[in-house]
């Protein structure tokens, strides 16, 4: 017999580096042909924010996000921007490359205020295009403004960007501190079909909603939330690293079972949208966040589902249907006591 | 990681059991699913052995034909022909339903039935199916330069995990098994998810009503992965035959299921999934039959 | 089975027979003499350099080495190479046939199917054959396709979108120009299509384990089978002997200082002196080739005195255990304490006082790509070490220090990373392959396989924890107590840093007067645990989502209300005492129950007299996977010519 049910949770996480100064660098160059440069020290682990900051760097330079040739990833070469995780990606990178192509645009407006003899507020620039407001004729490409300031003014622009997140470590007694400046909040549903003749569960539909800044891509957010939902449904079904006396009995995908496709339930994720007041960007992040409700509203859907209540991680069939067995010795007990 | 002097692709039968015969230690390799995965860190580490024989191509240990109500089948037909060779998909449906629990669509693309009997896995999923069907598999060896052939039941062929009635010469070559189109079948399997998984504890049930539709006329319930060998459910299976079946003689007759399982570990598990199985997977089959019973309230049903 | 284990001389000296191979890779007829042992994956892969397909777990377990064998996709690392004698090889490399991107290919860059990328040449191949086969399958069946594939960044959900797209626009179903990208008004909050996907779904990116330079060595890694024990004599002169062995390497080669670590200095590049767990590198060969190298680590004898070990968090902080680390009193390595209020009084002010113990398990990040690196010396002296490293910058610190060099003479790249989830932070093997590097002035390259990246990297901290709240009739929580043990394993990594996450927001996005967190890391000899997604958080958020919904049932409250009345709100002080401006946990709340349609009143109404239930099997679920979705309907036909025919168009 298959029972379903539902379960909720909330949670919470603070944005890049816990209880600790954090920083990350950018340098910016507008390059011939109308092009980008971007220069910071570490991208993609598979987020998808390499392309996240091509969009931001578009967005602030006026170009398309395949016209930014983006450097990065190599301590010889590029500024600090310490390290990839901690949910800090478009959050620390993504602010300082704005902060970055926002000084280089600056002086590009400066530059081309003073070609076109007009304010520099009323330059603009979108997708390769930059023009005059309100005029028809003081528009140009960007590749021929690149050209126009390098020949005729020998002018290169280049600007350069710091992004820094204002940490305080606790106190050792009590734990006082400002860990992060940003936080992300969230909350899932899981709803759940348990199987009473086996134990399996399998999950049906995850909804997850999260609190996530300005998007810069929703397409990735989702990627993000999907994946985290997804690991968050392994860690409360499935994994388990076992050892014995130190040696594992786990070694490798035959024993260390992960979900496969057929393991995995349909995702609604809801994109809370409100950029966050203390960055340039209003953006925050989504990596981490993701995970943290599902196992419990996972948990919390087999007990909505079948009433009991699993402690210990993950809820492997022979623990749900262990569960089982004991709540029915208990209402066997209660009932001939009764 | 597994070494080898030599790798060998004989082109008939006859050669492969001369290789057998020539080179000691040569082992014979149909599939390699089971045989390379063995051969790393955590199982049995770096291997090096004499010679590995490739049967897999051996046209001897090929063809699936159907001659007199029984199925014969090369030992190295693949798990996939399970699900889509024509003939076994119409005259077999139970192997079709264990194939799909059996790995993944790509191993079974390589796995061979030959070689899922010979590892003989307690947990082997082919394994239920071909008990139900009361197969039996043909050894062939060399004896004085000529092929010498012996047949034995499936059910006497598999001793223990790993362990089987097979001398390290021989070469299974083809399997013989009932063509069961009208029986209702069911299998059922659990493990720790639904793809790649293998099995804590699996099922296959066959069972023909007679000509009334009413009551039993032939009933099949082989298990796997609970003991050291798969085996039948005799007992289970004569309890049923002959009698019109109820929802509370399926109950009885799965609660005699319980003592047969024998595995160490996860017992109280097993036995409380094995006896949900064969209930569930007779009142599947019997519905495949075309005779609906309903299945007995459970405790936990309305806890 | 182990009298099959027998070396002959070819095992003791890594040089195996060759054999000859000729098949049709590609289109293209090869033929190439390989070592003997090769699979259809090394032939491809080492032989060929064709590098889209991946070798993540050598058992058939993943999916990432996926190839078509005449038409079949088989897993390559099952697949002996003899095998392909004379047959028609595919793989992802040239699937496209030089015709740009495949349809399947484009609506994986269409429908951001691909993440990290080191799973989806492998999927492609999936979903290639599986619409080959039936070029209108089902979403069951489709799934049932990828079954042997293993993702663990996406979810698999939007690559199963892009093979349902994929399927429409070859079956006709849908016209060619979903595949396109929408117009964008505005760059910043467009769903962009991933930059990086055309390299990923086509198995054009190098990740570091494809990458190769002449003259390059291979390392392997001899570690320790003990969990404790102290190396009493290593001998390597047998495996010096063995011809193409370059050098080898143990603590005793390290030229500047070496203790390091993510947040504590108590490890060293390669076990010095003692081994603390199963897995931990003891010695390093480089040699010519991998089999050189695996046969030279074979042959390398080492002496142990075995000590005895601990292995649970709590015996490790009993008075008289065995001290693992000098300055770490009680194997303690971190306690990190959070106190607001007065829990006390908290607790003797509730109407209801609910206790329960939780616990996590360790959890490995199966990453698709296991760990590997490349390092080479440089014309102006400078070592450089291309991994997939998630912090070059405090690995570039750490490395300049244990080699003794100014610190702009080493360089660290980070290759393109195949998943870390934390995983990557730690500094396991960059140490011992830029010292081969230097030792021999020759590139070196090191490929772990799947198993040992399971024993030799981080785990996420199984943590247990004790649980106290208190909270009045209405559900306004009045205290929380958590006292949270967790298992750090032989060396800290970043087991004081996940201490204090777990500990800061453990109890919560909660207004909660008084709290008490106790979060206590403990060395034992088990795998070390470091950084993983979500830090500590996973686990001790866990524990309270559990526990409040426990205490829902005690009240008779709804879960949703419960929280509500105990969300933070705009204004609100955290645990830490830090006071927050805009929080949107209500927001988050509401809008997921709107979404879900939850049905206030559960949970646990099944069964128990009340109205039937109206949130259950509604849109936003699936249907339960009953397996054999290709063998109930019956095979339908394609519409228009051959399934290949439609592929490749």
């Amino acid at each position: 017999m298959k029972h379903r049910g539902r379960g909720v949770a909330c949670g919470w996480y603070g944005i890049a580096r816990t209880a600790a100064m954090d920083r990350a660098a950018v340098w910016v160059e507008l390059d011939d042909g109308g092009t980008v440069k971007i220069a910071t020290g570490v991208t993609e682990i598979g987020e998808g924010i390499l392309t996240g900051l091509c969009q931001i760097a578009a967005q602030e330079m006026g170009v398309r996000p395949e016209d930014i040739v983006l450097g990065d990833n190599d301590t010889a070469r590029v500024p600090e921007a310490a390290h990839a995780g901690a949910t800090r990606m478009t959050y620390m990178i993504g602010n300082a490359v704005a902060v970055g192509c926002r000084e280089a645009f600056g002086k590009f407006r400066e530059a081309m205020s003073s070609y076109w003899e007009v304010a520099p507020g009323s330059i603009h620039a979108f997708a390769g295009e930059v023009w005059v407001e309100g005029s028809s004729i003081k528009r140009m490409s960007m590749a021929d403004a690149v050209q126009v300031l390098k020949k005729e003014r020998g002018i290169v622009i280049v600007g350069s960007g710091l992004f820094t997140s204002q940490h305080t470590p606790l106190d050792p007694d009590t734990g006082e501190a400002t860990p992060w400046q940003s936080y992300v909040f969230g909350a899932q549903i899981a709803e759940v079909e348990v199987d009473d003749d086996t134990g399996e569960v399998q999950v049906l539909g995850v909804w997850a909603a999260h609190d996530v800044g300005r998007v810069v891509n929703p397409q990735q957010v989702e990627g993000q939330i999907e994946g985290g939902v997804v690991m968050g449904l392994g860690h409360a079904l499935m994994e388990d690293y076992i050892q014995v006396d130190g040696q594992t009995t786990t070694p490798g995908f035959a024993k260390y079972i992960l979900p496969t496709s057929l393991d995995v339930p349909q995702v609604t994720s809801v994109l809370i949208e409100e950029p966050d007041p203390k960055t340039p960007l209003g953006v925050k992040g989504i990596g981490e966040p993701s995970i943290t409700p599902t196992a419990p509203a996972i948990i919390n859907a087999i007990y909505d589902a079948v009433g009991v209540r699993i402690t210990r991680l993950p809820a492997t069939p022979e623990r749900v249907m262990e569960a089982l067995r004991n709540k029915r010795l208990v209402a066997a007990e209660q009932s001939e006591r009764a | 990681m597994l070494t080898f002097d030599q790798y060998l692709t004989p082109a008939t039968l006859a050669d492969a059991l001369r290789a057998l015969h020539e080179i000691p230690g040569a082992r014979v390799v149909a599939g390699a699913t089971d045989l390379l995965p063995w051969a790393r860190d955590g199982r049995a580490g770096d291997v090096h052995l004499s010679a590995l024989v490739d049967v897999s191509r051996l046209a001897e240990l090929g063809g699936v034909s159907l001659a007199h109500g029984r199925i014969r089948m090369g030992a190295a037909t693949t798990i996939a022909a399970f699900q889509h060779d024509p003939l076994l998909r119409e005259q077999a449906p139970v192997l079709a339903r264990s194939a799909v629990w059996f790995a993944d669509d790509q191993l079974r693309e390589q796995a061979t039935v030959g070689g899922n009997l010979i590892n003989a896995s307690p947990a082997g999923d082919s394994q239920p199916a071909l008990l139900a069907t009361n197969t039996n598999v043909t050894l062939a060896r060399l004896e004085n330069g000529s092929i010498v052939e012996r047949t034995l039941p499936l059910s006497e062929f598999i001793v223990g995990p790993g362990k089987t009635r097979r001398e390290p010469r021989e070469i299974m070559t083809q399997l013989e098994l009932d063509a069961l189109p009208g029986h209702g079948a069911a299998f059922e399997k659990v493990g720790h998810r639904r793809s790649m998984v293998i099995s804590t504890v699996c099922l296959a049930a066959l069972v023909k009503l007679d000509r009334a539709g009413l009551r039993i006329e032939d009933a099949r319930i082989a298990i796997g992965a609970v003991g050291p060998v798969p085996e039948r459910l005799d007992d289970v299976e004569a309890f049923l035959t002959g009698h019109m079946p109820t929802s509370a003689s399926l109950r009885e007759a799965a609660e005699m299921a319980v003592r047969r399982v024998r595995s160490r570990s996860r017992q109280a598990y097993r036995r409380e999934v094995l006896v949900n199985f064969v209930e569930r997977a007779l009142v599947s089959a019997l519905a495949h039959g075309g005779l609906a019973v309903k299945r007995s309230p459970k405790e936990t049903e309305h806890v | 089975m182990s009298e099959l284990k027998r070396h002959s001389v070819a095992a003791t000296e890594g040089r195996y027979p060759m054999t000859q191979i000729t098949a049709t890779v590609n289109g293209r007829e090869v033929s190439r003499s390989v070592p003997n042992h090769y699979r259809l994956i090394d032939f491809v892969r080492e032989e060929l350099k064709l590098t889209g397909n991946k070798e993540g777990c050598g058992a058939g377990e993943c999916g990432t080495c996926s190839m078509f064998v005449d038409g079949k996709l088989v897993k390559s690392c099952l697949t002996p190479v003899q095998k392909i004698q004379g047959a028609e090889v595919e793989t992802i490399d040239d699937l496209d046939r030089d015709h740009g991107m495949t349809v399947l290919q484009r609506a994986f860059h269409k429908c951001g199917s691909s993440q990290c990328g080191y799973c989806i040449p492998g999927m492609v191949m999936a979903a290639t054959s599986t619409l080959r086969r039936n070029p209108v399958a089902s979403l069951d069946e489709i799934k049932e396709g990828l079954g042997g594939n293993i993702c663990r960044c996406t979810g698999y959900q939007k690559i199963v979108d892009a093979v349902e797209l994929a399927r429409d626009v070859l079956n006709g179903s849908k016209p060619e120009s979903a595949l396109g990208e929408e117009d964008a008004t505005g760059f910043i909050g467009h769903s962009t299509r991933r930059l990086d996907a055309p390299a990923k779904v086509t198995g054009a990116i190098k990740y570091a384990a494809d990458m190769w330079m002449p003259n390059m060595l291979h390392m392997q890694v001899l570690r320790s089978p003990h969990p404790y024990a102290r190396i009493v004599r290593i001998d390597t002169t047998a495996a010096r002997a063995i011809p193409g062995v370059e050098c080898i390497i143990t603590s005793a080669d390290v030229p500047g200082v070496d203790n390091f670590g993510v947040a504590i200095d108590d490890q060293p590049i390669m076990a010095r002196d003692v081994v603390r767990y199963v897995g931990e590198g003891v010695v390093a060969v480089a040699a010519e080739t991998p089999d050189i190298a695996r046969a030279a680590v074979r042959s390398i004898e080492i002496e142990y005195e075995v000590l005895p070990a601990l292995f649970s968090a709590h015996e490790a902080m009993q008075p008289g255990a065995v001290q693992l680390h000098d300055f770490a009193a009680n194997n303690i390595c971190k306690h990190t304490r959070i106190r607001k209020g007065d829990v006390e009084a908290g607790l003797k002010d509730a109407d209801l006082v609910v206790e329960e113990t939780y616990q996590t398990a360790a959890i490995e990040h199966a990453y698709l790509e296991p760990e590997a690196g490349l390092a080479y010396l440089e014309a102006d002296g400078c070592v450089t070490v291309q991994s997939p490293s998630q912090n070059i910058t405090h690995h570039r610190h750490m490395l300049a220090r244990i080699l003794g060099r100014p610190i702009n003479k080493v360089r660290m790249i980070m290759s393109t990373v195949g998943g870390g989830f934390g995983g990557k932070e730690d500094m396991l093997y960059q140490g011992m392959l830029a010292l081969a590097a230097i030792k021999t002035r020759r590139p070196v390259r090191y490929v772990f396989t799947r198993e040992e990246s399971f024993v030799a990297s981080a785990k996420r901290h199984p943590i247990e924890i004790r649980y106290t709240m208190g909270l009045k009739r209405d559900g306004r929580i009045t205290a929380t107590r958590m006292i949270m043990v967790a298992d750090g394993g032989a060396y800290a990594m970043s087991t004081p840093y996940v201490m204090n996450k777990t500990a800061i927001l453990g109890p919560g996005p909660y207004a909660i007067p008084n709290v008490w967190v106790d979060a206590i890391g403990v060395y034992t000899n088990n795998t070390p645990c470091g950084a993983m997604r979500a830090f500590g958080a996973f686990q001790s958020e866990f524990a309270t989502e559990a526990h409040l919904d426990l205490c829902a049932q005690r009240l008779g409250m709804d879960p949703v209300a419960l929280r509500m009345v105990n969300l933070m709100r705009d204004g609100a002080t955290t645990h830490t005492r830090q006071q927050l401006d805009r929080v949107l946990a209500t927001e988050c709340l509401s809008a997921v129950v709107s979404a879900a349609g939850w049905d206030a009143g559960v949970p646990f109404r099944q069964g128990k007299g009340n109205k039937a239930r109206i949130d259950l099997g509604g849109p936003g679920t699936r249907a339960p996977c009953t397996l054999g979705a290709s063998l109930s309907p019956p095979q339908k036909k394609v519409p228009v010519g051959s399934p290949d025919a439609v592929m490749n168009k």
